[in-house]
C-alpha cells in the first residue's frame, strides 16, 4: 500500500475552513452554555418550586440522552417545532448547546453549593439583598472554584463537535470525511484528521493543566 | 417568670435604649433556643452575653438583625419594630455592624476591597468615597499596610480587625459581635479585643457574645448571663463577676475557673 500524502496538501483550503468551523462551534456553544449554564443552575438553586423542577428536568434531560442523538434529535424535530429551517450549523450549535448548558449547570450547582452559608450572611449583614449577595460575592466564588471543571468541559467540547458531521455541518470531521470519500485516501485523511485535532487539542489541556493549578482553592 | 435584675442605674446612655429585646422566644424545630428574653442596649453601651455553649447567646444576636426570625415578643431597634419587610430590614441591617466568629471575609476580595463593599454595593456610595472609608477604616484596625492582601495571606486575628472595618465602613449605630475571638489562636486575641475595647472607648454602641471573661469585665457596662434560653441574671460586671446573685452564674463562673 503506497501513501499519497499529497491528497492533504491538495484539500489545505478545505481542511483550514473546516477546522475554522470546529473552532468556532466550540466558542459559540461555550459562549452560550455559559451564561445559560448558570442560570439554570441558579433556577435550580433558588428559584420558585415549579421552576426549580423544570430546570432539573431539562439537566436530568440532556445530561443523559447520548449527544449524537440530540443532534439528530435537533436536525429532525427543531425545525417541526419551531417552523424554522435551520442550517445544519444553526442545527448543530443548538444540539451541542442544550447539551453543553446541562453539564455546566451542573457545575455551577455544585460551585454555588461549595460556597458556605456564612458567606451569604456576611453579605446580608451588610444589607445586601439575595440577589446583591448571589451577584456580588457568591457567583465571584463559585465562578473561580468552577474554572478548571469549565475549561475540562471546554476541551471535551472541542472533540465532541465532531458528531455534529452526521448532520452534514462543514466542521472538521465532516470535510476529511468527504475528502476521504471523494478520494479514497482513508488512512491519510484520518491520519491528518487526528493529527489537527490533537495538535489544537493538545495546547488547551496543557491550558486546562495551568489553569486547575492556578485557581486550585486556597481560603 | 422573673429575672433576678439588677437595681444598679445605667450608667451610660441617658435612659436612650437603641436595642430592647422583649419576651423574646426562637424555636428551631421542637428546640427552644430563646425562651423569653428581656434586655435593653443603651446608646453608648457595650453588652456582653455571656454563659455556656448553646444557651442562646449567638441565637440572640443573630435575631437582632434579623438573620434569625423570631417566633414570639419582640425586638425594637432605634424606637422601631425589625418589620418583617425585607426591604425595610435590609435598611435597619446595614445601621447594625456584624462580625463574626469564624470571620467570613470575601476571599476572593482583597482586604480594601473587602471593606469598600458594603458602602459601594448597599450604599451606593461613589467608588472614591468607598475606598476612603476603607482606607480609614484599615487603619483604625492597624492594618493600613495590608489593604492590597487577600484574606488568605493574613492571619486570623488580622482578618477579623479586617471583618471589624469592613462593618464599620458602613458608620453603623450598633456593632454585634459574635464570639469575635473563639476562632483565633490565643495570641491573635489580643489584638481583636484591642480594636474593641478602642471602640468601645469612642462610644460605639455593642452587643458581643464572647467567652473571653475579663473582656466582658473590663469593658463590659452591662453583662447578661445566658442558661438554656433565658438570662438567668443581668447586670454591670461587678455584680456579676464579684457578686452573683443567682447560682446558675456562679456555677457558670466557677466552671471556667473564674475566682472573683
Amino acid at each position: 500500500m503506497t501513501l499519497d500524502w499529497s491528497v492533504v496538501w491538495q484539500h489545505r483550503e478545505a481542511l483550514v475552513a473546516a477546522t475554522g468551523t470546529t473552532i468556532l462551534l466550540t466558542i459559540a456553544t461555550m459562549a452560550i452554555a455559559v451564561p445559560c449554564g448558570l442560570i439554570v443552575a441558579a433556577l435550580r438553586l433558588y428559584a420558585w418550586a415549579p421552576v426549580r423542577t423544570l430546570a432539573t428536568a431539562y439537566v436530568e434531560l440532556f445530561r443523559n440522552l447520548p449527544l449524537i442523538l440530540v443532534v439528530f434529535w435537533a436536525f429532525y424535530v427543531l425545525p417541526i417545532w419551531t417552523g424554522l429551517g435551520l442550517s445544519p450549523l444553526a442545527t448543530g450549535l443548538a444540539a451541542l448547546a442544550l447539551n453543553v448548558t446541562a453539564y455546566n449547570a451542573e457545575t455551577f450547582r455544585a460551585g454555588l453549593n461549595s460556597i458556605r452559608r456564612g458567606q451569604v450572611e456576611a453579605a446580608m449583614a451588610l444589607g445586601m439583598s439575595r440577589a446583591q449577595a448571589l451577584r456580588r460575592v457568591i457567583v465571584p466564588q463559585a465562578l473561580r472554584r468552577v474554572l478548571p471543571v469549565l475549561a475540562s468541559t471546554w476541551v471535551s467540547l472541542f472533540k465532541d463537535t465532531s458528531l455534529v458531521s452526521v448532520i452534514a455541518v462543514t466542521e472538521l470531521a465532516y470535510v476529511a470525511m468527504q475528502v476521504r470519500a471523494q478520494t479514497f485516501r482513508v488512512l491519510e485523511m484520518l491520519t491528518a484528521m487526528a493529527a489537527i485535532y490533537w495538535l489544537l487539542g493538545y495546547p488547551q489541556a496543557k491550558l486546562v493543566d495551568w489553569i486547575q493549578r492556578k485557581y486550585s482553592v486556597t481560603e | 417568670m422573673t429575672t433576678p435584675q439588677s437595681t444598679a442605674p445605667r450608667a451610660k446612655g441617658g435612659g436612650l435604649k437603641i436595642i430592647r429585646y422583649r419576651g423574646v422566644i426562637k424555636r428551631f424545630g421542637s428546640f427552644t433556643a430563646l425562651n423569653g428574653v428581656d434586655l435593653d442596649v443603651h446608646a453608648g453601651e457595650v453588652v456582653c452575653l455571656i454563659g455556656p455553649s448553646g444557651s442562646g447567646k449567638s441565637t440572640l444576636l443573630r435575631c437582632t438583625n434579623g438573620l434569625e426570625t423570631i417566633d414570639g415578643g419582640d425586638i425594637e431597634f432605634e424606637g422601631a419594630l425589625l418589620p418583617r419587610d425585607e426591604r425595610v430590614l435590609r435598611a435597619m441591617r446595614a445601621r447594625m455592624g456584624m462580625v463574626f466568629q469564624s470571620f467570613e471575609l470575601f476571599p476572593h476580595l482583597t482586604a480594601q476591597q473587602n471593606v469598600a463593599e458594603g458602602p459601594r454595593t448597599v450604599q451606593k456610595v461613589s467608588l472614591a468615597e468607598a475606598n476612603r472609608r476603607a482606607t480609614a477604616m484599615l487603619a483604625k484596625v492597624g492594618l493600613a499596610d495590608k489593604a492590597v492582601n487577600y484574606p488568605s495571606a493574613l492571619s486570623g486575628g488580622q482578618q477579623q480587625r479586617v471583618a471589624i472595618a469592613r462593618a464599620l465602613a458602613m458608620e453603623p449605630d450598633v456593632m454585634l459581635f459574635d464570639e469575635p475571638t473563639s476562632a483565633l489562636d490565643p495570641e491573635t486575641i489580643g489584638e481583636v479585643l484591642n480594636v474593641m475595647k478602642a471602640l468601645a472607648e469612642e462610644g460605639m454602641t455593642m452587643v458581643v457574645v464572647t467567652h473571653e471573661m475579663t473582656f466582658a469585665r473590663r469593658v463590659g457596662d452591662w453583662v447578661a448571663v445566658f442558661d438554656t434560653g433565658r438570662i438567668v441574671e443581668q447586670g454591670p460586671p461587678s455584680q456579676i463577676f464579684d457578686a452573683p446573685t443567682t447560682e446558675r452564674t456562679r456555677d457558670f463562673l466557677s466552671h471556667l475557673g473564674w475566682s472573683g
